[in-house]
């Protein structure tokens, strides 16, 4: 017995050797994945908003790429202009960012008239759930499904599926395998929301600035996505900014105040600034800040709903909130829907209407581009109701 | 039961069955069923309740194990986490190792069977409480999977991977066998071996087992083992059925999966339960999560009438066996 | 079993051996930029630290910190040695533990040297050499014989009990991690780091009550973010701050009251009515609030916030708790009849008490302690999230029984599971403190809580013998 005992403590002594050295200490998590970046032009602030930039490179990507994606199995009713009946699977449900996508999709269906949206997903963002979920309604027979995918991979066979039995599928806010969906409503592409986060930062507190991130889990695919493109845009274009450390803390309010303490505290006045990558760290890496009196020492720059934000934006605790308007992109996500049953938007088109939206333009191959993001600050933010 | 069955004894035996643990619980799944299938004419069709048996593949398999522990007075926190790291290890020894990829699901499953095997010894030699030393290997097995995997997920698995997972063998689904298969074996396994009546005897005693001459310690790391391998048949089922490898697969499933045993019957403190209890309670949360999806309920309803109904479940069992012991 | 007291055994050179490598390892580790640069002058922490940062020397770039942090904990076993020399063979074992410690350094340096292929190990000089000799030393000498001493020591005297393992634990934590990073002992740090997790403890005290009694409560995260956002949703609706930090204590008594109820009068096992409320509360939290965010509450409805005296509300909430807890259960015929009832269910019902009314009781306390700790978690920050915390109940499980409450019932406290919520806690952040990788974060969090727990059973197993 003695010797199981001690046999486990040198075991558990060889894997905390192992440890430090399967990795140096202050090791860059760059995203993971190794997906190739694509970081934008160096630049400020300006023509994020006026999106000249942005558009000209992403038709250059559109003449580069094919339609990727994947067809509903043909149907023999034309469902143009009749009802229809879609269901909206987000990553959860019960989060505030989600409710959000969910008013833009009734705002939508109200205006349509000939269509109804109902909000159905996991109560955790558990990928299993999800597809099952998503099995239901197929199942149940939709005539479209609309989702925002846990696992890009993980969904993909389930939309296949879905595809198979003749129902469209369109994605928003987190992609699947292209070829499991037709379209995916694109938020804001991943290098667009990087570059306004860093130059938002080098803004604040200059290019030679230090900073630490805390982001959900290194296994959230748009998250990973973000970092990699902030990172490759950030050492093309501001090579003197300092990478410190990129901190888990789930979507979990008090581990995200409490990374962001500790981020706080381990560099001191070493650290300029804090990236929060989800809707939840922003907040709470704020509320750090604001608590511990750093907010003239220390900026935090993130992605987060304007309503989650406005106490430490109207404080001047926070100066750039960094997002789209999921209103918008679930509005967006039923206008497409509603275009592709009616056989206005089809492979091989270059934009889309999307009522109040405007015309929306094709990127990548599949994706419609919801626009460049939006930078809420104090001027703007409390006009935002979401 | 119109036509009533002149021979008493097969009366006698039927209303025995009815009113076991098991027997009610099917009832109650069964009212359950006939409900939802009123609601909609989606719900009670082969092809749904298939597709159904292929989404409880994982749940369905870990219970089993999670039945014999639970017997013996243990539990096994840790099997979500056994799920993930076997997934991780696949994929990992997979595509950074470069084993051939039968080699690595063989790799794979036995990684979640000695992490089982580790529970056990722990366990067993050393004396640690099972829901202590599996609450500590709750976040060592998923820290070692999240270490390994460097938060990468290995993908691209080609096409035969996926059979298990996603195909279907006479028209079944080809996990759903392997469900069935299990559950005869090791339904016979716990109800007519020796090993069954052990399990039972340590539930009941543990002392008394030991001093009666039952080789305790041998049963205890062979189930916990065998929870291990099973945890790890899961993960390496559910890698293909998703075809991707994440750290985070399998979080929370432990509280699916004891859910599901204590639904069937199977008492918390030991001594009593049997697998085919469990695959009621594993069919009936299934079930009605997917039922009440299809009329139309959404999921933050559905949690609360899944929690009502477990709670509901044990309360009239435990009435129906008060009476029953009391008459 | 002996029980004789014999006369002290004599001293002899060996007993001070870890003495004598310390003062090696720490004398050699002061002489080393000396050697290496003999221009730098005098040899301090401070010209090390300089250099390190500077990575002037590639010696230090691989943690050197922690061959001099392996050395003073020599120091400590081999003064405790020289004190207590019956002792030896646990000595002996902790000091190759240290010495094995120090080893890892120089694994790390001798990869980073092939690495970089660099030619400076030539120029090591012979402190560097004597320091690594020490400690291969320090591992070796596990092997060298000793006499076994009489009366055999008993560690049992030392750490009695669970509270003084953990609080070794986190002193020798908060002490290893200070000194790698001296940032980490700021006041700040600490103080964060209390307040940031005494909601977990708060809850922790109630499941300690719970499982003592040999019950178990796993719907504490869900329970916790329906109140928090209950309280915070009747602030905002005009009802004064202190009333609506009472709401949540009421209210959590009373779905304590349902799940004693269904426990102790329709006899269903705790851990199933608990599993059912998990799902329940949880339905509920999300049919009600939609997931919208609870903000704009009024300045005075912060409670967290506050720091009356300086010192943060959840600290001093914590500790006020926490002792009245303690003294309650231990000196108070309820709190002892939760002993009676978990250690032996049968001897509790003949010796008159009401097996009922004591679950019924427990469970109620329960829901108090989780009010508690969700108004303190909604008044930490501005805003409520409208989702449980994610796997709370995981978390204040765990403290509490690593806080050495027994799940069989009968034993545990509530200091142990306060000071194990810290020690748990206090562990995530001291990682990343002395920058252990993000990916193996959370297996070390694992291992180090199998290691608290295998200490304990040592503990007993010694106190047994």
């Amino acid at each position: 017995m003695k010797k199981v005992f001690a046999l486990s403590l040198i075991l558990a002594l060889l894997v905390m050797v192992g440890m430090p050295l399967s990795a140096d200490g202050h090791e860059r998590w760059d995203g993971a994945d190794d997906l190739a970046v694509n970081p934008l032009a160096c630049g400020m602030g300006d023509e994020m908003m006026t999106d000249d930039s942005d558009d000209m490179a992403e038709e250059e990507e559109m003449e580069m790429m094919e339609y990727d994606g994947g067809q509903p199995a043909m149907m023999d009713m034309d469902m143009a202009g009749m009802d229809i009946t879609l269901v909206d699977v987000p990553k959860l449900i019960g989060i505030g960012y989600f409710a959000a996508t969910t008013l833009g999709q009734q705002q939508a269906a109200e205006e349509l008239g000939n269509v109804s949206v109902t909000t159905d997903a996991p109560t955790e963002a558990n990928i299993d759930d999800q597809i099952q979920v998503i099995d239901t309604y197929i199942t149940q027979g939709v005539d479209g499904i609309l989702f925002a995918a846990n696992d890009p991979v993980a969904i993909a066979p389930v939309l296949r599926k879905a595809l198979e039995a003749g129902i469209h599928v369109v994605g928003y806010d987190a992609n699947s395998e292209p070829d499991a969906r037709e379209w995916f409503v694109n938020q804001a592409e991943f290098n667009g929301i990087a570059k306004a986060l860093v130059d938002s930062l080098a803004d604040q507190m200059g290019a030679d600035a230090s900073f630490g991130i805390v982001t959900s889990t290194f296994t959230t695919p748009n998250q990973a996505r973000w970092i990699a493109e902030m990172w490759a845009y950030a050492s093309e274009c501001y090579p003197d900014l300092t990478w410190l450390e990129t901190l888990e803390a789930q979507e979990d309010a008090a581990l995200s105040f409490q990374q962001a303490q500790t981020l706080i505290n381990k560099y001191g006045e070493d650290m300029d600034g804090i990236f929060a990558m989800t809707s939840v760290a922003t907040p709470n890496s704020a509320d750090a800040v604001q608590q511990a009196g750093l907010c003239e020492d220390v900026a935090v720059v993130g992605l987060a709903t304007p309503n989650g934000m406005k106490p430490y934006v109207n404080a001047g605790c926070v100066r750039d909130v960094i997002l789209w308007n999921p209103v918008d992109l679930g509005y967006a996500a039923v206008y497409v829907t509603r275009a592709v049953v009616d056989g206005e938007f089809a492979p091989g088109d270059g934009s889309v209407m999307a009522g109040r939206l405007g015309e929306l333009m094709v990127v990548n191959g599949s994706e419609v581009l919801l626009g460049p993001p939006f930078v809420f600050n104090a001027d703007n933010i409390n006009d935002f109701d979401f | 039961m119109q036509s009533a069955p002149r021979n008493p004894t097969v009366v006698e035996k039927l209303r025995r069955y009815l009113i076991s643990q098991e027997g009610v619980l099917f009832l109650i799944m069964l009212v359950a069923v006939l409900f939802l299938a009123t609601r909609t004419d989606k719900f009670l069709t082969v092809d749904n309740l298939l597709q159904q048996g292929r989404f409880m593949t994982e749940v369905g398999l870990i219970a089993i194990p999670m039945t014999y522990i639970i017997i013996t007075g243990g539990i096994d926190l840790s099997v979500g986490s056994i799920m993930g790291l076997t997934a991780i290890v696949l994929g990992w020894s997979w595509q950074e190792l470069g084993f051939p990829l039968e080699l690595a699901i063989v790799t794979g499953v036995l990684s979640g069977t000695l992490a089982g095997f580790v529970n056990g010894l722990f366990i067993v030699r050393v004396g640690v409480p099972p829901l202590i030393m599996t609450l500590a290997t709750l976040a060592l097995f998923r820290g070692l999977a999240e270490g390994i995997s460097q938060a990468r997920s290995a993908r691209g698995y080609p096409e035969w991977f996926f059979e298990l997972g996603q195909g279907e063998v006479l028209g079944i689904p080809t996990q759903l066998w392997l469900v069935i298969v299990s559950v005869i074996i090791f339904a016979i396994v716990l109800a007519r071996t020796q090993l069954g009546r052990a399990l039972y005897a340590i539930g009941n005693n543990e002392t008394g087992a030991r001093f009666s001459g039952l080789r305790v310690n041998r049963y205890l790391l062979l189930i916990y083992s065998f929870s291990g391998f099973m945890s790890g048949l899961a993960g390496y089922i559910f890698v293909s059925r998703v075809s991707t490898t994440r750290s985070d697969m399998g979080t929370g499933i432990e509280l699916d999966v004891i859910a599901a045993v204590v639904l069937g019957g199977t008492s918390i403190f030991g001594g009593t339960g049997s697998v085919v209890g469990t695959m009621i309670g594993v069919v009936l949360i299934q079930l009605l999560k997917n039922g009440l999806a299809l009329s139309g309920v959404t999921s933050d309803a559905t949690i609360v009438v899944i929690g009502s109904v477990l709670i509901f479940a044990i309360l009239v069992n435990n009435f129906v066996q008060l009476r029953r012991d009391g008459s | 079993m002996n029980k004789d007291k014999a006369a002290p055994t004599p001293r002899r050179p060996l007993d001070f051996l870890g003495i004598a490598l310390a003062v090696v390892i720490i004398g050699t580790y002061f002489l080393l930029p000396f050697v290496i640069q003999p221009e730098r002058g005098p040899s301090t922490v401070a010209v090390l630290t300089e250099s390190k940062k500077a990575n002037e020397l590639g010696i230090f770039k691989t943690g050197i910190e922690i061959v001099p942090l392996a050395a003073l904990g020599m120091l400590l076993l081999g003064a405790w040695n020289a004190l207590v020399p019956g002792a030896a063979r646990a000595i002996s074992l902790l000091l190759a533990l240290a010495g094995l410690v120090a080893l890892v350094y120089y694994i790390n340096f001798f990869r980073d040297y092939a690495a970089e292929q660099a030619d400076f190990i030539s120029q090591m000089g012979i402190a560097f050499w004597i320091m690594l000799g020490a400690s291969a030393v320090a591992v070796l000498q596990v092997l060298i014989p000793r006499a076994v001493p009489t009366p055999r020591y008993r560690p049992a005297k030392l750490f009695g009990n669970q509270e003084s393992v953990i609080l070794f634990g986190l002193l020798l934590l908060v002490i290893v991690v200070g000194l790698a990073n001296p940032r980490y002992l700021q006041e700040r740090n600490i103080s964060d780091n209390l307040a940031g997790n005494a909601y977990i403890a708060v809850a922790a005290l109630g499941m300690t009550m719970v499982i003592v009694t040999g019950n178990i409560d796993i719907s504490v995260g869900s329970l916790v973010g329906l109140l928090a956002v209950a309280s915070g949703r009747l602030v905002v609706a005009g009802l004064p701050a202190p009333l609506a930090w009472l709401t949540p204590l009421v209210v959590g008594a009373g779905f304590g009251a349902l799940i004693g109820f269904l426990v102790a009068y329709m006899r269903i096992p705790s851990i199933v009515v608990t599993l059912g409320m998990l799902s329940i509360i949880k339905g509920i939290l999300i049919i009600w609030v939609q997931g919208e965010r609870v903000t704009d509450m009024p300045a005075d409805y912060f409670l967290s916030q506050m720091r009356p005296l300086g010192i943060p509300m959840p600290i001093i909430i914590m500790v006020l708790l926490t002792i009245g807890v303690a003294l309650w259960m231990r000196y108070s015929a309820t709190g002892r009849a939760f002993y009676a009832l978990g250690g032996n269910a049968e001897a509790a019902r003949l010796s008159g008490l009401s097996r009922r009314r004591l679950v019924m009781t427990v469970f109620i306390l329960n829901g108090v302690f989780v009010g508690v700790a969700s108004v303190m978690y909604s008044t930490q920050f501005n805003i409520i999230q409208a989702t449980p915390p994610p796997a709370l109940e995981l978390s204040v499980i765990t403290a509490s029984v690593v806080g050495g409450v027994s799940i069989l019932g009968g034993t545990g406290t509530a200091i142990g599971s306060t000071m194990a919520t810290l020690l748990l806690n206090f562990i995530r952040s001291a990682m990343i403190f002395i920058n252990i990788s993000p990916f193996w974060l959370k297996a070390v969090q694992g291992l180090l809580i199998l290691v608290t727990v295998l200490a304990d059973l040592l503990r007993r197993r010694r106190q047994r013998l």
